[in-house]
This record gives C-alpha cells, structure tokens and sequence, in this order.
C-alpha cells in the first residue's frame, strides 16, 4: 500500500465525517432527528518482516444516536400529555362558561326565585305575576344556553373524533409506506436507513400524540404497531383504519371502531387510552356527561318538586287541581330518555318516568331515612316496628315498605315539603335471551337496581319508574336510560301559564274559617294540603261543631267528605266519620280528604268551624310562599341538597376536574420535558460541537491532502534521482 | 450533560412563555379584582362563594319583604290608629249623652253626628292599599269586605240583626320575612270589628226588654244600675255546667214591713227556677229561702248556687239604686257586638232620646252604660291588634338589623373566598416582571454565543 492511497483513505474519511456534520447541521431544526456520526475504523494492516503496516483508514456505518429506551420513555409521557391537553382544552370551555358570574344557572335561579317572592308579596298584582313568567322564562331560557352549549360540546367531540381518526389513518398508511421503503432500502446495503428510521420515527411518535401505540420491531426491519390492548393498526406494510362511526349503544355519539373485517367493530372506549383521541373520550365520559345529567338533573329536580308544590294551589281565577282550566304543572318536563341500542332485534314498549316527588319527612319526622352499605334504611322513631329498621335497595322501595307495615299510618305526604332521589347517572336496561325479563343497572357504579318483567310491576329506582306493559323485547336487547341528558333542554314554562299569568297558583286551595258568632278563643287553621286532596264543593263547606257537653271535646264534621276522617295525635292516629262525633285533644290535627287542619285555643259550646274553598281568595299568597321555600329546602339528591347546592356542586366538580387536570398536565409536562432533554441530550444536534467538528474534519482532511501532497513530493524525489 | 442547540431555544421560550402566562394571569386578576376566575382556579372557594351568594340574594329578598311588611303593616297601623281616635270620640259623645241636663233635641243632634261617624267607620273597614285591595278583607283582596245590613232591627248584635255584614275571611296575608318566618302583614276585619264580645267579655247585664231598643218592652221602673259585673274566677265560670249561661236577677221588694226591704233572687230563664234551689221561687211576702236581702251598692255573687248551677260561678254584678218590686236584670253569656252594631245601638239610644214612662231615665242610662261599656271592649280590641301589630313592627326592625348584619358578613365572606389580595397581586407582578425580563435577557445572550460566529 503506497502512501497515497493511506492518504486517499483518511481524505475520504475526512469527507464522509464532512458530510455527515453538514447533515447535522442542516438538519438541527429538523423534527424527530437523530444527530449521525461516521466510525472510522482502521483498515487491516499488512504484514511485514517489520511488523503490521498501517493501511489507512475506512468509515465502517453512519450512525444515528438513538436510544430505544429513552425514545420509549418519551412517546409514553407525550402519549399522556397529549391526552391531558386535549382534555384540558375541552374542560376548560365548560370551566369558562360556568365562571362568569353573570352568565351562570346561579343568577337565573336567583331572579327566579325573587320572581315567586313577589308574587307571594302581593298575589293579586298582575305585574308581579307576569314579572315571575318573565323571570321563569329567562331561567328557562338559561338552562336551554347553558345545555346549548355543552350540545354543541358533544358535537364538537364527534367531529373532532372524526378528524383525528382521519389523522390517524393517514399517519398509519404513511408508517406502513415507510415499513416498506426501509425494508427495499436496508436490503439493498445492509446497512441502517437513518434518516427513513427518523422519519418512521416521527410518524409513530405523531400517532402517539393522537393515540397510545405500543411497536414492536420484525427482524426485516419493519415495525408493527398496536393500539389499544393489541388491535393491529400496521402489520408490516399493511395498515388497518379506525372510523368514527355513531355507538351502537347511543347512536348520538361516535365511537371509534376498527374497519378490518366485513363490519366494523366498535372498539370500547375504556381500551383506548392515551393521546388526542383518548383525552377526548375520557373527557367525554368523565366531566361532558357529568355536567350535562348534573345540570339535567337540577332542571327535572326543580320542575318535579315546584310543579308537586304548584299543583296544591289555587290560580287567580279560582281554578283548584282537578278543575279543567287548572295548569298543575308550571313546568313541562320531558320523559326520561331511552336509548335504543342499534344491535337490538326487539322493539319493547320501555315507558320510563320519574317518580312524583316524596315528602321530604314522612309522617310528620317519625321516619327517617339513612343510606348506608346495606342501602335504604327506613328507621322509625315512633311506631315500634319490630327491628326499628327497614333495609331495601332504593328509597321508593323503602317507603313503600315502611307504608305497608301494620300500625302505621299511610305515609303522610302533607307532612313536609318535597324532594326528588335523582342521580347523575345514566342507566343500562338489560334484557336477558327470552326478552321477557331485564334488570336495570346504573352506570356510575355498576349497582344493580333491580330486575323485572314485561307485563310486571314498574320497577322504582332512583326516583325513577321502569316498566315494561306488553310487549317483550329481542334476545338481550340492550336500551341506555338517560334520565336527565336532555331535561334541561326541554325544559319549558307550562304554555297556558305564560299566556295566562293569572294561572299561577299563588294561593292555597282552602281556607279555614271560624264562625262570625262564636264565642269561645278557638282558632282553626290550615296545616297542610296533600297530594290527591279533595276540596269540598263550592259553596259547600266542611262545617265542624264543637261541643263540650255532655261530653267534652266533641267535634263534629258534616259536609261533603269521600273518604274517612284521621285524627292524628301524637304518635296516634284514629279514624272518624262524617256527622259522628269523635273526641279531639288539643293540637290534634285533622285530616279530610288530604286537607289537614288544626283547632287551637279553647272553643266552647256550640261553636263552629268551616273549611271551604277559598273563593275570590286573589290576596292569599300561601302556595307562592312554599313554592319560594323551595329555593332553599332540601329538595335535590335525596333530601340532601338544594337546587342552588346542587348547580354548586356542578361547578365544583368540574373546577376540580379542569384543576386536577390542570396540575395533572404540568407534572407529565414535566416528565415529558425531562425525557425530551435526555433524548436530546444523546441525539440532539449541537451546533457548536458541529463546528468543532467541523474544524476537526477540515483539519484531518487537510492532513490527509498533505499526507498525499508528501506522497507526490516523495515520489518526485525518486524521479529527479534519476536525472 | 450534553445540550442539543434546539434546546437551548426551546428552554428559553418555554421559560419566557411560562411568565408571560403568569403575568397575563395576574394582570387579569388585578383588573378584574378577583382571585378566583374560573371555578378552576379554587374550586372549593368557587361552590362556597355560589352558596354564600345565594344565601345573600335571599337574605337580600327577605329585607324587601321586611321592607314590603313595614309599609303594609303600617299602612293597617295607620287604619287602626284612625280607628282609635274615632272609638274615643264617640265614647266622649256617648258619656255626654248620658247628661241629665241634655235635651232629646240636642240628644239628635248628637245622633246625628254619630251616624256620619257611622259612615266614617265603614269607610275605615273598607280601607285599601295602594294596589286598590282591601285591607281587612282576608284573602278575599278585591271584596269589600264591610256591607251595611238594609235588613237589621235593635238592638243590633252578631248574627241576623248584624248592622254591618263581614264579607271578607279571616286569612291572614303572610309575606316571608325571615328563613323561618312567615309575618301576618293584615288584621282580619272580623277580628277587628266584628268579633268583639259584649258585657265584660264572659257575659253581658242587660235590662231585659229594655224600652229604648226594643220600645214594646217591659220597663225596670225603679233606680237601680247594673255594671257589667266582674268575673273574680274564670275556672269556676267556664266550669259551669250549663252553657250558654241565660239567667236573671229578680228584685222584689217587701212592702210589708217598714221600711220597706229588697230581695234578689237568681232566676234560670229557661227553666224559671231559683238557681240557688233548682226550684220554682219561693212566692212571698214572705220572701224567706231562696231570697236574699238586697243593699243598694252591694255586689251581687253567683255563689251558693244548687249543684246544677255550679254551686259557684265564681262572678258578680255591681247593683246601685234601688230597684223597684219586680225589677230584673238578665245575665247572658257574652254574644259578639261588632263596632258597628255598637255604632247604631248607640245612634238609636241618642235618636230614642229618655222614654218618658217610671224609670225611663235610668232604663235608658242602663242601655248607655252598657254600649259605652261595649265601646270600651272595642276600644280594648282595637289596642290588643295594634299591640300585635306593633310588635310585629317592632320584630321587623330587629330583623332588618340582622338582616343588614348578615348581608355585610355574607359580602365578606364572598369577598374573602374570592376577591384579590391586592398587595400580595402587584408584589407577584413586579416579582414576575423581573424573571421575565432575566428570562429574555438571558435568552439572547445564551443564544448569542455561537462557535460559528467564531470561524
């Protein structure tokens, strides 16, 4: 080997390390590069009687710096980052819509209120009634807004569902294109592909960042990548595409389904984790659901219990319950929702509706209801049942059981004001391979509510009823209860109400009266109206007549009574019948036909008490008062909760979720930052060490030159010896 | 370590991004004043401060109720204050009338003015608010509640001689004053007006037909007056065995002897016996047995009584002057006297002027006394409902007090949970200002340094 061709190594060398640094530098900002380097390696020396001589040198690979490791450790926390910020993106719409002080449920709720104050201010103004329809409407209207926009939330989460899984199919093709690029071009040299593995690369980490992938590397250098628990998205150069297609359980909204087979499978949201795609998801089903039933839930609460508390009135007009031109209902509200599955065969007759709301204390306090492991327990204070308590699964349950039991007084509903047992869950109906039976479950904790027929009895959970009359369902149909999904949206003022101001029940039904020529202190009045009650007829009142001799304490009741007469005392309650007399103690309360009274004082022989309807009682305001004690009674969550409480917890939840998300996102922002500056401390490129290296390769390309330019010299010498 | 380039660059911006975020962030928190904005930002703060929001909206609402009440009660105090003055002028006229040196001219003179005073009282019973609805009506805001009765007779009392007929109910108009206070802001019209008892509230002394209200009458022809009597016992009277009570006082006098001497008995006017026997009244002279000698100014018990009676009633009447043989009082359980029928008892009695017949002077001071002493009742009545009344006012600015009290604690706590810590805000912003401007500063001159810049 001569000197020059020594030279002609290093030269080469020199220029291979040349380039590769040019590379380096030319590709310092490109995205997913690995920085390379030339190994020199010496050639193999010659063997002389002298020893081994020197052969040059020669660039054995270009290499890329790229560790596995740390690469891994990277698409992990991107994969994570990328789903928390896309989380966050979409919780902190709903966090910012709820901030606004102004623009919240809370103020609407608020004038709402002070609209029925008004009204209980002064019953008989029409001004004050029309400024409550006005108030109820712009509350109504706010409740519409605010579940406007969480609609258009869940139709953005579709469309974005759809663009990302566009993006993730295209991402897949490209990795699958690049498989096969880099298997026809390690093939051919045997020797790494760097700047093709970069860009695969790259590819899965963007495919990350939509959704989590796990790769595993083929010895021909291709690189299969799963999704979720092991759904291939690319074998080799073959790749498979996700679609957004609407769930089969609730058409609304769109689930990710894999398109491999003939049809597409529908992939469960809870495999797929991770990236844009996941944090979509997991927003969709942790905070968009959440606030949506939350805010459903305050709208059906609110019009359940105000509507029971409307219903016991009486409208401007003298119109009672039971009149046709009496509106009940102030709010129409709809059904509860039921979701068809797509898969289902059958077509059921599922009638789903929420319970009329129970009295908030039963019979007076002597029951009180307490949720524990065991579920419902009814304790009774009062009326010695054998264990002191009943256990059922849900609270209707309970209170139907503690109402049947022997001694006890039918469970009172004048006895407090009213409350709705509604959750924040939607619920799954089940039906088995006959289609004749099915059980309920409720989705938030997978509790079991029950199981039932069709053609049984309704089925009572949660403040809910379920039956189904006729007609059977297909082999495992599937159907999804949405109590409160679409509440808020269809939440309306009664029609009749808001043309007819005067409708509202502002005042009570009845009034009790004491005779003008009594002459005892006796006083009567007007504890509470029920549910169901029965007026007497205009212009005939109930007429009660007190006696005191021979007997003491007699009262008497004629008039037009349909059912029997209690007298509760106490703990004891006593039945009575009309034109009979009955003995009363005092502050017995007296119950006809679901019109409870009470006489207080000392009346005396002869005396009298009427109840009767309360004709032309426009400035009674009874009824506008108990309705505007709902403001902030208890009504909401099993008596645990008010309306405002409940719109409270709303914005805490999702202000937590928006935080935890917040805090969540910069710790693995955090982690992703640290593992990018490992990875970039390995593979990144550094422009002042490519400079140095740059000299350096100068430098060594300069020695090489020389080294042949000494060659030459050397040769010339030998040349002019001869001359 | 090793530093890629690219790092170096997105360290610097990803630090100088970071507090340009904070300082934006607090730049917003200094102009809006609020800590909190969005729930996110505290999310335990932000359900409090809703809460606490709400629970000032509705104390905010039960102080325009408190306010609401005070003009309507005060509009009713005002009526009854009215009512009052009205009540003290009639009885200053009705003692007058009881003077002997009045003519019955003058005596109608005075009916005269009692009958517009009469008409003033309707008016004062039909009272409305500023919203055209009537005061005293109960529920029933747009009946008038007060009717003259065309059809009534003297003497007027509760019932089908009624002067006035009550239209209205007694409903009381509550308005919410307080979390769990529901205040009557009206005084039912019955209750006012009409639901007044006659006699001293137990039971009433009256002559028994008397010829001024019912001119056909048996006469008392002696001198005696009868007060309304005194209940000393109420147990006792309210025990009695027979109710309603109805008896009377006889008085006979004994002209056989000199002088002459009175006796009472007490007379069952259902079953004509001697309720100190349970038998027919002894005849006489001589009156022995159930007879009792009467004194003149002596108080008359209803003790020593047959067991059917009640032994004691535990009450008596005042008798003054002497009466004459044959003379009575009945005694009846008190009966409602509205104001109003008082009003006409009264203008009859003065339109009546004193009967001229034995005794027709004290006939008619009798029938006097008794209606001032109704007025009096009335008078009484309408004080105890000012009293509630007042109180109720009295209640209301107690609460207004508590209700401004709890309002300030409630603005506190909101402001507490989310209003801005101004010192502590602007020392973070110029805190943040200086990393911001040390993190740019820093920036270009770490990237400034280059090795290329060198060859």
């Amino acid at each position: 080997m001569s000197m020059l061709a020594i030279g002609v190594t290093g030269l080469n060398a020199a220029q291979l390390g040349l380039i590769t640094t040019e590379h380096n530098v030319a590709n310092a900002n490109t995205e997913g590069y690995n920085r390379q380097r030339t190994t020199q390696a010496a050639n193999t020396p010659m063997t002389t009687g002298s020893g081994f001589l020197g052969q040059g040198v020669n660039v054995q690979t270009v290499q890329r710096f790229y560790n596995g490791f740390v690469a891994g450790q990277v698409a992990t926390s991107a994969t994570r980052t990328s789903e928390l910020e896309t989380y966050l993106d979409q919780v902190t719409l709903i966090d910012n819509m709820l901030a606004d002080p102004s623009a919240g449920l809370s103020p609407a709720l608020q004038d709402f209120f002070r609209g029925v104050q008004q009204v209980a201010a002064d019953p008989a103004s029409l001004p004050a009634r029309q400024a409550m329809v006005s108030a109820t409407e712009s509350l109504v209207a706010r409740f519409q807004s605010i579940e406007q926009r969480l609609a258009e939330q869940y139709d953005s989460v579709n469309e974005q569902l759809t663009s990302h899984v566009d993006l993730v199919n295209s991402l897949a093709t490209q990795i699958a294109e690049m498989n096969q690029r880099i298997v026809v071009s390690q093939a051919g040299t045997g020797q790494p592909a760097n700047d093709l593995l970069d860009q695969r690369d790259n590819l899965i980490a963007q495919l990350n960042d939509e959704i989590r992938v796990t790769t595993v590397p083929q010895t021909d250098g291709t690189l299969n990548v799963f999704i979720g628990n092991g759904q291939q998205m690319v074998i080799g150069v073959q790749a498979n595409r996700l679609a957004a297609l609407p769930s089969l359980n609730d058409p609304e909204r769109f689930a990710i389904s894999i398109v491999g087979g003939p049809t597409p499978q529908e992939l469960p949201e809870s495999v797929l984790q991770g990236g844009a795609l996941g944090g979509l998801l997991r927003f969709r089903a942790e905070s968009l659901d959440a606030a949506a039933n939350s805010l459903g839930r305050i709208a059906s609460s609110m019009a359940l219990t105000f509507n029971a508390q409307h219903a016991l009135g009486q409208d401007l007009l003298g119109n009672i319950s039971g009149d046709p031109a009496f509106a009940g209902n102030f709010f129409q509200l709809s059904a509860p929702k039921v979701v068809t599955s797509l898969l289902n065969t059958g077509a059921p007759d599922i009638t789903a509706a929420f319970i009329e709301p129970p009295p908030l204390r039963f019979n007076n306090g002597d029951f009180s209801v307490t949720f524990s492991a065991a579920g419902y327990e009814v304790v009774s204070q009062k009326y010695g049942i054998a264990a002191g308590t009943i256990v059922q699964p849900t609270l209707e349950l309970a209170l139907q059981a503690a109402d049947a039991l022997p001694g006890v007084p039918a469970i009172d509903p004048a006895s407090g004001s009213f409350f709705t047992n509604l959750t924040t869950s939607d619920y799954r109906v089940q039906f088995d391979a006959t289609g004749a039976n099915f059980t309920v479950t409720r989705l938030s904790d997978q509790a079991v509510m029950g199981a039932g027929t069709v053609g049984g009895p309704a089925l009572l959970f949660d403040g809910l009823s379920l039956a189904v009359p006729t007609t059977a369902a297909g082999p495992n149909d599937t159907f999804t209860l949405q109590p409160n999904r679409e509440t808020a949206r269809n939440l309306q003022l009664n029609t009749a109400i808001a043309a007819d101001p005067r409708l509202i029940a502002a005042a009570g039904p009845v009034r009790a009266e004491t005779a003008a020529v009594n002459t005892g202190s006796g006083k009567i009045e007007v504890v509470a109206v029920a549910p169901g009650y029965v007026a007497p007829p205009t212009g005939a009142p109930l007429q009660i007549s007190f006696s005191s001799t021979p007997v003491p304490n007699q009262l008497t009741i004629n008039g037009s009574v349909s059912a029997n007469i209690t007298i509760t005392s106490g703990t004891t309650t006593v039945a009575a019948t009309a034109g009979v007399a009955f003995t009363y103690g005092p502050d017995a309360i007296i119950t006809v036909d679901g019109l409870s009274f009470r006489i207080s004082g000392a009346p005396k022989q002869g005396d009298s008490f009427t109840v009767q309807r309360n004709t032309n009682g426009v400035s009674d305001s009874r009824n506008a008062l108990a309705l505007g004690q709902l403001q902030t009674q208890e009504t909401m969550a099993g008596g645990k909760t008010s309306f405002q409480g409940g719109y409270a917890q709303l914005v805490s939840e999702v202000g937590n979720k928006t935080r935890e998300i917040q805090v969540t996102g910069e710790a693995q922002k955090s982690l992703l930052d640290q593992a990018i500056a490992a990875r970039e401390a390995q593979s990144g490129v550094n422009l002042d060490e490519e400079a140095a290296n740059l000299i350096r390769y100068q430098q060594a390309y300069q020695a090489a030159a020389r080294v042949i330019d000494v060659g030459s010299r050397l040769f010339d010498v030998i040349l002019t010896m001869g001359r | 370590m090793r530093i890629s380039t690219g790092m170096m660059f997105d360290n610097g911006t990803t630090g100088i991004l970071n507090n340009q975020a904070t300082l934006f962030k607090l730049q917003n928190q200094l102009s809006t004043g609020r800590r909190v904005l969005t729930p996110s930002d505290d999310p335990v703060a932000s359900a409090q401060a809703l809460v606490t929001t709400q629970s000032q909206s509705v104390n905010k609402q039960y102080m325009e109720n408190q306010g609401n009440a005070k003009a309507q009660l005060g509009l009713v105090e005002g009526n009854l204050d009215s009512l009052t003055l009205l009540l003290q002028d009639v009885r200053e006229r009705s003692v007058q009338l009881g003077n002997a040196t009045l003519t019955d001219k003058e005596r109608a003179f005075i009916a005269d003015e009692l009958k517009s005073r009469f008409e003033e009282l309707v008016g004062l019973g039909n009272a409305q608010n500023g919203a055209g609805q009537f005061l005293f009506s109960g529920f029933q805001g747009a009946t008038k509640p007060f009717a003259v009765n065309p059809n009534a007779v003297p003497p007027f009392v509760a019932g089908a001689n009624a002067a006035v007929d009550y239209f209205g109910d007694q409903g009381e108009r509550l308005l919410q004053v307080e979390a769990s206070r529901q205040m009557g802001v009206t005084a039912s019209g019955l209750d006012v007006f009409m639901r007044i008892r006659n006699g001293n509230g137990e039971f009433a002394v009256s002559t028994l037909s008397n010829n001024v209200l019912v001119p056909a009458g048996q006469t008392n022809a002696g001198t005696a007056l009868a007060d309304q009597g005194t209940v000393l016992d109420l147990a006792k009277w309210s025990a009695s065995p027979v109710q309603p009570q109805d008896f009377q006082i006889q008085f006979r006098v004994d002209s056989t002897v000199f002088p002459p001497v009175t006796y009472y008995n007490l007379v069952d006017t259902a079953s004509g016996n001697s309720m100190f026997t349970n038998a027919a009244p002894t005849a006489g002279p001589p009156f022995v047995g159930d007879w009792k000698v009467f004194t003149p100014g002596q108080a008359i018990p209803f003790d020593g009584l047959a067991a059917a009676f009640g032994t004691d009633l535990g009450a008596q009447v005042l008798v003054t002057g002497s009466p004459a043989d044959g003379d009575r009082f009945a005694v009846q359980s008190s009966d409602n006297q509205s104001i109003f029928d008082t009003f006409q008892n009264l203008v009859t009695i003065a339109a009546q002027g004193v009967p001229v017949s034995p005794g027709g002077n004290t006939e008619f001071m009798n029938d006097l006394g008794g209606q001032i002493t109704a007025l009096d009742r009335a008078l009484e009545n309408v004080l105890r409902v000012r009293a509630t009344v007042g109180s109720r006012l009295a209640e209301l600015d107690a609460l207004e007090a508590a209700g401004s009290d709890r309002d300030l604690q409630y603005s506190t706590r909101v402001s507490n949970l989310q209003d801005l810590d101004y010192a502590a805000a602007i020392s973070d912003l110029s805190r943040r200002q200086m990393q911001l401007e040390a993190a740019q500063a820093s920036f270009v001159r770490i990237t400034g340094l280059s090795l290329f810049s060198q060859i």
